[in-house]
């Protein structure tokens, strides 16, 4: 009995993964051959540390690094470590915080003057790849970054070019772009922490705060994905695609989460997820959801009390739903007009390599990519990259979303938490599930 | 109505006849304007024609020197000894020279089409992505604007060059002598004192402010948008259509709705906020300054300080300070039995946000109202009050009778500045709100967004520069046509000596 | 009749009085808000109460030792910075706003109108749209991220600002000048002896309100500067401290910051009001 059930639930776990959003035709199968087959000269490489052939004549070399700034200082380190194996050339490279989240828009801005390797969250890839700044994968290595990377990073990764021909665009850094329930154990039991309306409840009765960012597309499309609206691709590269819905599915769903806010009205509440650590630090929040970025300070408020879990399920006329996120990868990108391409190239490589990645997951607590990284017991047996992982089972596919998407499913959002919004009203959840679906896929 | 019943009026009433008569007098003084544009336009012809015609007559009475001249810029001059002067026109051509083919022309050469080679990717024969760079609209239209300018500019240089060379030969044929550097340097402290003084700040503000102005002038008939972003992709001149996206509701109808809809609201903003600070401002000034009240600097000081402290900072707390968990709705918790009302001040309905930005604004905008008020109070001549209250006129008919009709003389123009300035109020919006509440129907904009936030958000978040552009225009037009209305019809305009 | 008329005037400067009490409450409380919270000792960002409930200055000795952990914030240097460009700033912009207006005001010659129409216009395009120009020009120049550029941004368009000054000008008597005139005196010497000495209202009126500026303005700095820290202002740097990286171990820090900012630049205000007021007052009426 119990074998059997482990397999059904193995095929319902498979097949919500196939379910997931960002599946669409348009990506699938990057083809690790096209690199190599175009007639290059280069050879495959098979680790993150290459040939000395691959900088061509680069010497003297200066580039300037984004990464976030929690891990600056990491990053120096393996710089450092980077310039000790490469010590036939000279090298003069600056780290400099930027935040991933705005990468996209600095190097829209100006090019020239950003980072010639930066991270980047996957949904700014297709962005970038249409104003044609940032660089592809060098061909050499695409096989090789293909192989030694889980097979989602790469998929989401590979965008067509200008010709056509589907291009593997970035280096994956991480798997584990997205957010899940994070709790005070004192507050919220992990039974609670199984169901949204357990969660509030125990909130509720300790008088603390849930916090969600209701008013953040990013996480507002919990609200529409769980009611089994689906994002699929983009229709020619602007207009974003839905996948066939049931509507009076999703309007129930929606008009359960209204429900729930209202009864919970003072416990549910719509602030941005920096409240969270801030609310476990002074402990007026019990739970809230919140990502992987934040993990660490999270864990540093609440010590011992730290929980985490995948998002709870919310019951919609008697059936348990589970929460569907958004969930996305991070790249290590390399900018089109670096002075040193083959350098950056070559950095970038070695900086999403399996030792630089490991190193991160150990200090920084980011979830790896790098498939043999992630089969490592620092990864299997962390409690938040569990429940990150457990949550990207329920999710989409953060990678070819319009840039008309974030604000009208924030504006769902916004509505379905204000004090005027009626839950019971089912025409109005309609009408505002179809202008926001309506006004996704306007280009203006 | 003759000038005896006009002052037989009461204050009120001749602000309401001022009031009636400018209102009345828009569409006239609009045709004075546009006259007075088009008769500057043909005013600006006949001048070409005539510069040409000297051009001509000059160069036929000119002798070889001045001949000269209009190929090699100094020569008369330095033929007629005037020699630092001829030095200097000779340098600016050859500068010119050098620049053009250095610099400006490879970028002019592009402005029609505005570059054709696309930039691309290829790989080298390692395998390594290289970027090869093919034109930049951007940098060709913005060089070109440059090239322009300087031509211009030199053009200028060039006519004086001919005008000074024949100028130098007359004078010699008459047997005079050129003035000398010396008497030259003192003329421009004294006679021509306002080209020593202007001369700096015109060059500053043609090249940081004219030239990009042109520039982005330039851009709103171009498609420089995130599809056609520099230097990956190109952009070229696409006529009126970024203007026309405005108002065409069949195919860019979610811009059109917000064009329109922030255009509204902008204006309700702007009139709204104007007077509000206005008249509450005098209110508070004036009980700040009534007599037989004490401590005034203490009290001007607390209001003070609201100017004092940047906004940014300001205003992002007072955006704390108003959201669910923010310090007003704990301070509403102690009316509310305890119970924390959890107000959405900021991103629920429409009104609530508009008037939460209204009030706010008041808090910015009534500490400047009561700076610039106290000294027109203290201005108003002591012998109106006293032969008032020897009729034994109240304070309340002081109040209406003087006080008021003597602000609201007095600080017309103000309110005109500040009208404008509001149009344009960005810090208010853009940091307390965001432009939120967010909503379905706008385009890269949201419920309280006015005209400028929105035209920054299109220019920092989405790159539709040119649409962006286009609005700043409209902006422009709107703000300009209401000034220059306004300014060459007020009276402190006209009487500009009055004073003096 | 007398004992009605003093009761009137007591009952209703009372009610001055309170009404003044509550309106200087409503104005100060955002910034009695800020200095409690910058010694606040609990919590990470915005609490949920009023009143800290315990008290330190390591906000402030965190801000200037740098102890917050990252190496990108470095407020001492952001403030100097700050102080750097606003002195050159304030400088250049004075000298050419007083210039400008002393022609357009003082002098008579060809086309003055016309001058003053332009300047009136240009200052009303709405100043985001030149932002992208300004900085591929200044990029052309190669001064982008430094703080020349700054410098050039703040102060090239002051002299556009000319109405306020020239209106101040316009009600210094003429007859002054032409004395002068008849004395032998050049418009140059008029101009530093004569007028200048007048103007001590508006000459600080418009220091200080170029010294503000830089402390300010967090939009075109930050285009300029980029992601060249080291060279940021105050404005932009404490707003970095607001953003998603920084925000959680920051946001006490940035309080702390705001008030530095907030203190000298108060205290100038205060120090010069009865300047800023005259200047206005002189120069806004006339417009």
């Amino acid at each position: 009995m119990k074998k059997i059930l482990a397999i059904l639930m193995a095929g319902v776990l498979t097949a919500t993964a196939f379910a997931g959003c960002g599946e669409g035709a348009s990506n699938t199968g990057s083809d690790s051959g096209s690199g190599s087959s175009q007639g290059s000269q280069a050879a495959g490489i098979d680790s993150a540390v290459v040939d000395y052939k691959y900088f061509g004549e680069e010497d003297n070399v200066k580039l300037k690094v984004w990464a976030p700034d929690a891990a600056v200082s990491l990053i120096k380190q393996q710089i450092e470590e980077f310039k000790k194996t490469y010590s036939e050339k000279t090298f003069d490279i600056t780290v400099i915080a930027q935040g991933e989240s705005d990468a996209a828009t600095q190097m829209l801005n100006d090019a020239s003057v950003a980072a010639d390797v930066f991270g980047l969250p996957s949904d700014q890839l297709n962005k970038l790849v249409d104003a044609g700044v940032i660089a592809p994968v060098a061909k050499g290595f695409v096989d090789y970054v293909t192989s030694s990377n889980s097979e989602d990073t790469i998929k989401a990764g590979t965008l067509k070019n200008s010709k056509g021909e589907d291009t593997l665009y970035a280096y994956p850094e991480t798997n584990d772009n997205g957010y899940y329930l994070v709790y005070d154990n004192t507050v919220v039991t992990a039974e609670d922490a199984k169901t949204l309306e357990g969660t509030l409840e125990a909130c509720k009765k300790a008088n603390k705060k849930f916090i969600f960012d209701a008013g953040d597309g990013f996480y507002a499309c919990t609200f529409a994905f769980t009611g089994g609206v689906k994002i699929d691709g983009l229709e020619d590269g602007i207009t974003q695609k839905f996948v066939d819905y049931d509507e009076d599915e999703a309007v129930k769903t929606l008009q359960a989460f209204a429900r729930l806010i209202k009864k919970y009205k003072g416990t549910f509440t719509s602030l941005n997820v920096k409240n969270v650590a801030s609310g476990f630090a002074n402990g007026t929040c019990g739970a809230g959801v919140d990502g992987s970025w934040d993990t660490a300070v999270n864990m540093k408020s609440l010590g011992d009390k730290f929980g985490a879990a995948k998002l709870p399920t919310i019951n919609v006329d008697g059936e348990d739903k589970q929460l569907v996120s958004m969930f996305g990868y991070k790249y290590i990108g390399v900018n089109g007009s670096s002075k040193y391409p083959a350098s950056a190239q070559i950095l970038a490589l070695y900086l999403a390599g399996e030792d630089c990645q490991k190193q991160r997951t150990e200090e920084l607590g980011w979830g790896p990519s790098n498939i043999n990284v992630q089969k490592d017991p620092i990864v299997t047996e962390s409690a938040v990259l569990n429940a990150i992982k457990d949550q990207s089972l329920n999710s989409c596919t953060q990678v070819n979303i319009a840039s008309t998407f974030w604000t009208p499913m924030g504006n769902l959002g916004n509505k379905l938490v204000a004090d005027e919004w009626d839950p019971e009203d089912t025409a109005a959840t309609k009408k505002l599930l179809q202008d926001t679906i309506t006004n996704i896929r306007d280009e203006g | 109505m003759t000038y005896v019943e006009y002052k037989q009026l009461n204050p009120f009433q001749r602000f309401a006849y001022n009031f009636k008569k400018f209102i009345l007098n828009i569409p006239h003084a609009l045709a004075k304007f546009f006259k007075a544009i088009g008769r500057a336009i043909v005013r600006f012809f006949t001048g070409i024609g005539k510069g040409f015609k000297n051009y001509g007559v000059t160069f036929v009475k000119g002798d070889w020197a001045t001949k000269l001249s209009y190929l090699i810029f100094g020569v008369g001059d330095i033929h007629n000894g005037k020699y630092y002067k001829g030095i200097l026109f000779f340098l600016v051509e050859v500068l010119y020279a050098v620049f053009m083919v250095s610099f400006g022309w490879t970028y002019l050469q592009k402005f029609d089409t505005l570059g054709t080679q696309v930039t691309h990717q290829d790989f080298n024969e390692m395998g390594i992505p290289t970027t090869v760079y093919g034109d930049n609209s951007m940098l060709i239209l913005l060089y070109s604007v440059l090239t322009i300018v300087i031509t211009v500019v030199v053009f200028a240089v060039y006519i004086a060059n001919i005008k000074d060379a024949y100028r130098h030969q007359v004078l010699r044929a008459e047997g005079k002598k050129p003035t000398s550097l010396k008497t030259d340097v003192k003329e421009f402290l004294d006679g021509k004192y306002h080209i020593t003084l202007l001369s700096f700040p015109v060059l500053m503000i043609s090249i940081f402010n004219i030239l990009p102005l042109i520039f982005m002038v330039l851009i709103a008939f171009t498609n420089y948008d995130q599809s056609h972003l520099p230097p990956g992709t190109l952009f070229t001149w696409i006529g009126f259509d970024n203007f026309g996206s405005l108002f065409n509701f069949v195919d860019s109808a979610a811009k059109a709705t917000t064009f329109i809809e922030l255009t509204k609201w902008t204006l309700i903003w702007a009139v709204v906020a104007t007077f509000s600070n206005y008249i509450l401002g005098m209110i508070v000034a004036l009980m700040i300054n009534k007599k037989g009240i004490k401590l005034k600097a203490l009290w001007r000081t607390l209001f003070v300080i609201a100017i004092a402290v940047p906004q940014f900072v300001s205003l992002l707390l007072m955006n704390q300070m108003l959201q669910t968990n923010g310090a007003i709705n704990i301070i509403l918790e102690y009316f509310n039995g305890g119970v924390n009302p959890q107000i959405q001040f900021l991103n629920s309905t429409t009104l609530m946000a508009r008037m939460t930005v209204i009030i706010v604004n008041l808090w910015v905008g009534i500490p400047y109202t009561i700076l610039s008020m106290s000294g027109i109070l203290m201005n108003i001549p002591e012998d109106l009050y006293e032969s008032a209250r020897i009729d034994g006129a109240g304070p309340v008919k002081t109040f209406t009778k003087i006080t008021l009709p003597y602000m609201i003389f007095v600080t017309t123009p103000q309110l005109i500045t500040s009208f404008v300035g509001n149009i344009n109020n960005f810090n208010v919006i853009f940091l307390l709100t965001g432009g939120g509440p967010s909503t379905e129907e706008f385009y890269q904009a949201g419920r309280t967004d006015i005209l400028v936030t929105w035209l920054f958000n299109l220019t920092m978040n989405s790159q539709d520069y040119g649409l962006a552009a286009a609005i700043g225009i409209l902006v422009f037009i709107v703000c300009a046509t209401l000034s220059l209305l306004i300014y060459n019809n007020s009276k402190s305009m006209r009487d500009e000596e009055a004073f003096s | 009749m007398i004992k009605s008329y003093k009761l009137r005037r007591i009952v209703s400067n009372t009610l001055i009085y309170a009404l003044l009490i509550i309106l200087g409450i409503i104005w100060i409380s955002p910034f009695v808000y800020l200095v409690m919270h910058s010694f606040r000792a609990e919590g990470l960002i915005a609490v949920d109460y009023l009143v800290p409930r315990e008290w330190t200055f390591q906000n402030y000795i965190d801000l200037f030792t740098g102890a917050g952990g990252s190496a990108s914030i470095n407020f001492p240097k952001w403030f100097l910075n700050t102080l750097i460009v606003a002195i050159f700033s304030c400088i250049i912009a004075t000298v050419s706003v007083l210039m400008v207006s002393y022609a357009f005001s003082r002098l008579r010659f060809k086309s003055r109108k016309k001058f003053m129409n332009v300047g009136m216009i240009l200052g009303m395009f709405p100043g985001f749209m030149t932002m992208i120009a300004i900085y591929y020009l200044l990029k052309a120049m190669n001064l982008t991220g430094t703080l020349v550029a700054l410098v050039i941004c703040y102060s090239c368009g002051a002299g556009l600002g000319f109405q306020i000054s020239k209106g101040f000008f316009d009600t210094v008597p003429r007859a002054l000048d032409e004395a002068a005139t008849i004395d032998g005196a050049t418009k140059n010497q008029i101009f530093w002896k004569i007028i200048l000495p007048m103007s001590k209202p508006i000459v600080v009126y418009t220091v200080l309100t170029s010294f503000i500026g830089p402390w300010t303005d967090f939009i075109l700095a930050k285009i300029i500067m980029g992601d060249n820290i080291e060279y940021y202002t105050v404005a932009i740097g404490l707003q970095k401290m607001l953003s998603n990286d920084f925000i959680n171990t920051y946001y006490k820090q940035f309080l702390a910051g705001s008030v530095i900012v907030a203190v000298p630049i108060t205290l100038l205000f205060l120090k010069m009001q009865k300047y800023y007021v005259e200047g206005v007052t002189a120069g806004g009426v006339k417009g």
